[in-house]
């Protein structure tokens, strides 16, 4: 077993409320006890983004989360998938267009799991986490070849230098 | 005199459900001063039910203040409307509102305590919690149709009855949690490992509680007999099903975990009282009216003392809603108690106050 595999089998949560009602936060609290048991899955709540797969954001942004946000999406290594729990962190919901929310998560980083519902049902954020796995597998491929493209050697004997080119052209002129 | 270092806590943290910064001051590994900042979550709720939603359509919106205690927001508001608008709503809507309010107590209580488990170092007694929390979730969900965000209240009643058959379930599934309530007395008050990490932590005295105006369950762990459920009665009658004041004299983080769990207790006495002596009535009062004056209005939510004011002008729209949520009076409080404590155990102590910021912001 290599590390690849590891990944695959084990994805790691970050979440973050982004200025949401907690109660989508408490539900992915539910998630993680027994009854709806998000482990089964090898996922864990982790608090550190720089060894997280997934992202789950609730909330609306708010101004002043909205570089944490951000921040924390960086921080994170590739591949990675965000999901939006809730109808305020996928559209805003009710809090769009009060004088201190941005609206959706999708307007700062690019989200790829939308999951509806105020409040989220567990059965949902776990449908949503099944299918952002089925992503992260996909993205990890696709992050794997474009490593394997790079090795190949570039043949250099058939690429003309600018310089060289013009050069030869300056005889010719005068 | 050591060094001191600042640690940051938040606003993004394992131990923390919602931005939330704290900035520790150590020295020696103890915590000498503590600097909050609790408005990451502003949103404006407040501006918006004052331009953009009207009166009726506000018992919604303000639900979606806080998750955890949106029944408490709801029924305040749906009762400081009522104020507005000069009506009486019947005894049944009144029964029922006290009753998921008293099972959204016990949802929360259980939480907070999983959270002060797991953020203890006790995971295993975090999942034991999570799992009998369940029963009231599904309960809520029987009563209102939603597992969060009710929308129970609204203006001038309820929005959904009670059928007999989902009180009958009710009392069932109380009677099945009672043992697990006990096993979970059990652990919280005897287990050694916990009550090294929490007794004499994060303690607050009753003296201080009293000057730094410290409300709910963090007040009753210190000593102060502040329940809004003991000193109101003219819009929900609490004594009328039996509530009982809890308090207790240590105030740390052990005294707040077993106000909690007896308050879970009490709740559940509340809860079968109202199914046994719940009136027939209708639920809802109609009117055509629109709010006006000034009113203002106290509720025991799970945290507190939640206070509503609004002013109308007779149009659709209020003039002024001011919400004053019990985390807000709780901040003081909060980063006083830090004071003296080991860095180590300042994430018990967090979970152990139950801040509700969303509440506090707004």
């Amino acid at each position: 077993m290599n590390l690849a595999s590891y990944r695959k089998k084990s994805p790691w949560i970050l979440h973050y409320n982004a200025g949401g009602c907690n109660g989508c936060d408490i539900e992915i609290l539910a998630c993680l006890a027994p009854k709806y048991d998000i482990e089964r899955f090898g996922m864990i709540n982790t608090g550190n983004p720089k060894q997280s797969d997934i992202l789950l954001v609730t909330g609306p942004v708010t101004k002043r989360s909205r570089e944490r946000l951000v921040e924390i999406y960086a921080q994170m290594p590739e591949p990675k998938v965000v999901i939006s729990c809730g109808a305020c962190a996928s559209t805003g919901g009710v809090f769009r267009g009060m004088y201190n929310c941005e609206g959706g998560v999708d307007q700062f980083i690019p989200v790829d799991v939308y999951v509806c519902g105020c409040g989220t049902r567990p059965e949902q954020i776990i449908d949503g986490v099944v299918q952002a796995l089925a992503i992260l597998e996909k993205k990890t491929k696709e992050l794997e070849e474009s490593v394997k493209l790079k090795r190949e050697a570039v043949k250099e004997g058939h690429q003309l230098n600018r310089r060289h080119i013009a050069d030869e052209i300056k005889p010719v002129l005068s | 005199m050591g060094r001191q270092y600042e640690i940051p806590v938040g606003a993004q943290h394992i131990s923390l459900l919602e931005p939330l910064h704290f900035k520790f001051t150590t020295e020696n590994e103890r915590i000498v001063r503590t600097d909050a900042n609790v408005y990451y979550v502003h949103r404006g709720i407040e501006q918006a039910c004052c331009s953009k939603f009207k009166f009726r359509q506000v018992s919604f919106v303000v639900g979606r203040v806080c998750g955890l205690c949106s029944i408490s927001h709801t029924t305040a508001y749906s009762q400081v409307a009522e104020k507005l608008l000069k009506i009486e709503i019947p005894k049944r809507a009144k029964y029922l509102r006290m009753l998921v309010i008293e099972l959204d107590r016990i949802h929360s209580h259980l939480l907070c305590l999983s959270h002060v488990a797991e953020n203890s170092g006790f995971e295993a007694l975090f999942m034991k919690t999570m799992q009998y929390r369940e029963f009231s979730m599904e309960l809520l969900e029987a009563v209102c149709g939603n597992r969060i965000q009710y929308d129970f209240s609204i203006v001038g009643g309820v929005a959904r009855d009670l059928k007999p058959e989902t009180g009958q379930l009710i009392l069932q599934r109380l009677k099945n949690f009672m043992p697990q309530l006990e096993e979970l007395v059990g652990i919280y008050q005897h287990n050694w490992t916990l009550s090294l990490k929490n007794k004499g932590t994060g303690v607050l005295t009753r003296e201080d509680a009293m000057r730094l105006n410290v409300v709910g369950p963090f007040a009753r762990a210190a000593g102060l007999a502040v329940d809004v459920r003991n000193e109101t009665e003219d819009l929900l009658p609490w004594k009328e099903v039996g509530f009982e004041m809890i308090t207790d004299t240590a105030g740390d983080v052990h005294a707040r975990n077993m106000i909690r769990l007896r308050e879970i207790g009490v709740s559940i006495r509340l809860i079968r009282n109202i199914i046994d002596g719940l009136p027939e009535s209708a639920l809802l009062t109609e009117t055509k009216a629109f709010p006006d004056g000034e009113a203002t209005v106290r509720l025991e939510a799970p945290r507190g003392e939640l206070f509503y004011y609004a002013k109308g002008n007779k149009t659709q729209v209020l003039e002024r809603l001011k919400i004053k949520a019990p985390t807000f009076s709780n901040v003081a409080g909060m980063v006083h108690a830090f004071t003296g404590n080991e860095y180590g155990s300042a994430a018990a102590i967090i979970a152990s106050y139950d801040p509700c910021l969303s509440c506090t912001a707004r």
